[in-house]
Order: structure tokens, then sequence, then C-alpha cells
């Protein structure tokens, strides 16, 4: 890993990421409020069965807890949007980007290793990712004192939430990163990498939506972050195995495959 | 270049690169010494770019093998890329830093301090309040003025510079071509590639041309300019005298007093063969390394 790199990409994300994390802490914020202001509401109306209670569940994730809300807010398109800005966005046009611009080529003249370069990028945006992820739990923790619900949420499990999201993050990180280190242009690397996570929120969404084909969502990496069941106290250690295992695999053939490429002059 | 010869600081031997079926390079073999400025010389798509990015492991070869500096090519190009200066074709620089900043950010990745960047950025005239603005705001000329910084400011042993003076005003073509003069005489070696003829000829030591990805020629550029034809005109008071009695003289054209003609061999036989009251005037041009190479080449088709 190359130091300078790693803080340069830092420095690169620096503005997006000061936005995207108060987004984050506001987003965070905000879920424990809506918890507090509609749960009854909601309650009410699906035991009224005037809707299905799947209709008002959200993948894992339901208005009806604390854990159940705090589960909503991390699978929700916002939380997904503000985690993809760097996991997608950044991790696909990071090493493809510097191809197309042709400053990968001034890169590589210095004496850096494709392994280092690649090492030093996905660090930095796991960095990133892990505080993107912090800043929305830490809205959420702050949300729930905020509205006088603290005592509902075991604060002690959430470093095991972070944990576990933070692995699902990764691992959809390390495919965008591989498929920026396999793709001369950014274009192609952003979109496998956009449907890599559309495909899995399809699968949690669909599965929860249409009983029937519950079985579905066990193929999606969101369906192994369930911070419900964590908050609950009844974890499946196998969602984290899942998660890193799912990170681990792009990060290796990543490795064997970068290193291997020919890189010819930018188009 | 009497003596022991320097040693060799870039060596490519069979080297072949292939693209499915499109031959980038084939076979080349080559060595550049220490000390030279080698100039790479082809055009446009001719595989000069792909023989840089091969040395530089950019690229991996599909047979043959490379060394720089005596570091094997496909297994060692960090070790190689520590101890060179590079500057890609058409450079591309991150515009959102200055020019200052993209300096700094590239010394400190290269690991070694810019000693030679003052000098430089005064010789390219890159003063300071041009190195604060952003590089987005630089014309192709100041970008390339920064990339020749960058790729020197380390005072690299080798240079490898891909189309250096691509976007400098002539002035500042002059200030680099003594750049690498200077280089030169304090032992730093120089590979650059060029499709530019009279830059070649006033820059370098040797030249490589090469042709669809092949080695077609290399050779001593002063053995070449020393080999070459001169374009030589007389005038006479008087008759003419037979130009068969003027030794080196071909391709000759007789117009009354006038004989125009191609000068070849020993200058100085000729001279003595010229000496007469009756000469009127005397041209002598001598033909650039364009045309040498043009005879050359057609030299070559003609004997095979």
């Amino acid at each position: 890993m190359n130091r300078r790199l790693f803080l340069q990409t830092l420095r690169w994300e620096r503005t997006r990421l000061l936005f995207v994390v108060l987004a984050g802490v506001g987003w965070g914020i905000l879920m424990p409020v809506i918890y507090s202001q509609f749960s009854d509401a909601l309650r009410s109306l699906a035991n009224s069965g005037a809707l299905p209670e799947e209709l008002l569940n959200f993948g894992s994730g339901s208005l009806f807890t604390l854990p159940g809300t705090v589960t909503l807010g991390l699978q929700h398109p916002m939380a997904l949007a503000l985690l993809g800005i760097f996991a997608v966005g950044a991790a696909s046009t990071a090493v493809a980007g510097e191809r197309t611009r042709g400053t990968l080529e001034v890169l590589l003249a210095r004496p850096i290793g494709r392994v280092a370069l690649y090492a030093s990028i996905l660090v930095a945006l796991l960095l990133i990712i892990a505080i993107v992820l912090t800043a929305i739990l830490a809205g959420m923790v702050a949300g729930t004192a905020l509205v006088g619900i603290g005592p509902q949420l075991d604060t002690g499990r959430v470093p095991l939430v972070a944990l576990n999201g933070f692995g699902l993050w990764a691992a959809f990180t390390s495919f965008a990163l591989a498929a920026s280190v396999t793709f001369d242009r950014p274009g192609p690397a952003m979109g496998i990498s956009l449907a890599w996570l559309l495909i899995h929120y399809f699968l949690e969404i669909l599965g929860s939506l249409w009983t029937d084909a519950a079985w579905i969502q066990e193929y999606s990496l969101l369906h192994h972050f369930n911070p419900t069941e964590i908050l609950t106290g009844v974890p499946d250690p196998i969602d984290l195995v899942v998660v890193f295992a799912a990170a681990i695999v792009p990060i290796l053939y990543a490795l064997y495959v970068f290193p291997q490429r020919d890189l010819a002059a930018p188009a | 270049m009497e003596g022991t010869p320097s040693p060799v600081v870039i060596s490519a031997h069979a080297l072949t690169k292939h693209y499915g079926s499109v031959q980038a390079l084939t076979d080349l073999t080559l060595d550049v010494r220490q000390g030279e400025i080698f100039g790479f010389l082809g055009p446009n798509g001719s595989g000069k770019s792909t023989m840089i990015r091969t040395l530089l492991g950019f690229l991996h070869a599909t047979r043959g093998r490379a060394t720089v500096l005596g570091l094997d090519a496909e297994t060692q190009s960090v070790e190689i890329r520590r101890r060179i200066g590079y500057l890609p074709g058409g450079i591309a620089l991150y515009d959102s830093l200055t020019g200052e900043q993209a300096l700094d950010y590239l010394a400190d990745l290269q690991g070694r301090e810019p000693h030679r960047r003052a000098e430089l950025c005064e010789r390219l005239e890159l003063p300071a309040a041009v190195l604060k603005r952003r590089v987005r705001d630089y014309s192709r000329g100041m970008r390339q003025k920064i990339g020749v910084v960058q790729a020197l400011q380390h005072d690299p042993e080798l240079a490898i510079l891909d189309e250096p003076t691509e976007g400098l005003d002539p002035l500042m073509q002059q200030a680099f071509y003594r750049i690498l003069d200077d280089l030169r005489n304090e032992g730093r070696t120089v590979f650059f590639s060029s499709h530019i003829l009279s830059e070649v000829e006033r820059l370098c030591d040797r030249v490589a041309i090469i042709r669809a990805g092949r080695l077609m020629a290399l050779h001593d550029v002063a053995d070449l300019l020393a080999r070459r034809r001169r374009r030589v005109m007389l005038r006479w008071r008087g008759a003419a005298p037979d130009p068969s009695t003027l030794p080196g003289l071909v391709d000759v054209q007789v117009d009354g007093d006038r004989i125009v003609g191609s000068l070849t061999g020993d200058i100085s036989a000729f001279v003595r063969s010229i000496a007469s009251p009756s000469l009127d005037d005397l041209t002598i041009e001598p033909a650039s390394l364009e045309e040498a190479f043009l005879e050359y080449y057609a030299t070559d088709e003609v004997s095979s």
C-alpha cells in the first residue's frame, strides 16, 4: 500500500464525503423521529387489516419496532444512495476513470506496483464507507436520544450492526473496484456495479413483498445485513461470513487480474 | 564513442507484442547505451508507444525480453520506475490540482526529492505564478512543460520521453533541446520517441526507425549524416569542365555554365578538384536527415 496515494484518494473525496456524512447523520436522526411519530399509527393500520403487513414492511425492516426502523433506515434507497456514492460511484471509476483520463499512466510511471495502487484505493474507499456508515448509525443513536426512546435501543450491539453493515458495503465496494480494474472505461464498470447492487436490492424487496418468493431473499447480500436480529440479540453469524466472503472474492479476483492486464495507451 | 563501450541501459531482445491478430511489435532487438540520446522514430501507430509501455511494465511482452538499467522489464518494473523519469505522450494531469500541487504529488509518489524542479521551471519559463494556477486552466503547451518537469525533476538516470516536444512552441523546443544536451553531458541517458526528423538530427546520438512494429534501421546519426549526399551547385566563368572529372559528383545536370549534382564521399577531394580561377559560384547544401533517410530507404528498396 502507498501512503501518499491513500491520502490523496481521501483528499479527492473529502468534499463529497463531508456532504454525505452530514446527510447521513440527518438521515440517521430522522429514522427514530419517524418511528416515534408514526409507529403506533402504522401498527393500528396493520392490525385493522386495511393494509397487508407486507406492504408496511420494507425489506427486512419495518416501522413497528425501533430495531426494525434501524434496519429500514439502512436498507432504504436513501441509505443505498449515500453509501452507493462511494461503494459504486467512486469505486467503479477509481481505476477505470484514471485510465480514461490518462492519469493512471502518470501514476504508474512512479515506483508503485499495481497491487499497491489497488490496495491504497481499496483501503481509502473502505475507510470512507466506514465513516459514512458510522455517521448514519451515530445519527440514529442521536435521534433515539433526541426523541426520548434511547432505552429501546441496545447501543452495546450497535458496533456489531456497524461491522455487519461494513461487511455488506465492503462487498459492494470491492465488486465495483474489481470492475474498475477490469474495464478500460468507467461506464461499463459503473454499469455492472450498479446492476450488481440493484439485483441484490430487487431480490430483497421482492422477497419481502411476495411471501411465496421469500426464499429469494437468501440470495441477496442485503438480506445478510439484518440489524433487527442483531439489536434484538439473535444475530446470525452466517450473515457476517456471507458478507465478508462476498467482499473477499472480488478482492482476490482484482489482485489476480489487475497485475496481469495490459494497459495500452488510453484512447 | 571510442574505447570501452558504455554500459547498456535499455536492452530489448526479440521483443514481440501481439494483441490478438494485431502485431504491435515484432522481434524488436536494440540496445541503448549509457549517456546517449537515443531517438526512436516512426509514424503514428508504428509501435513506438507499445515499445515504451513494454519497457515500463504497462504491457506484457508476448515474446522476447527487455531490460532497463539491468532490471527485467516484466518482473522488476517497480524498481525500474524508481530510477527513471517518464513523460507519456499527450500527458494527462489532475485538472483540479495546481501545477505545483501536481508536481509535489508526483514527486512524493516518486519518493525522491525534486532537486531539478527549480532549474527546469526556470528554463521552461514556468514561473511561480503559473504554477499556482490550476492545471485545468493550462494550455496544451503548459501541460507539456509540466509533463517535462515531472519526468525530470527527480534527476533520473534514464529519461523515457514519448513525443516530448508535442505542443511546445519553437522557443520552448530549443530550451528543451538544451536541457537534453545538458543531461547527456552529465552522463544521463535519454530515450525518446518522435516523428520529427529534424529534432532527432539536432539531438540524437543514435536513432532507430520502427515501422509496423518492426525495426527497420538502427543508425549512428553522425555516420548517417556523414554518409549523406550533399546538393552541389557550381557556376563557372566560361564553359563548365567535364563533370566526370569531379570526384564524388553524381546525378549531374549541366546547364550552360552551371553544374548541379549530388556529392557523395570525401568532400576534400571534390573541393581540391574544383579549385580554379574560373569558378564563379559554389553552393553546397547538406541534405537533411530526412533526405538521408529517404535515400537510405530508396537504396534499401532497390537492393531488396
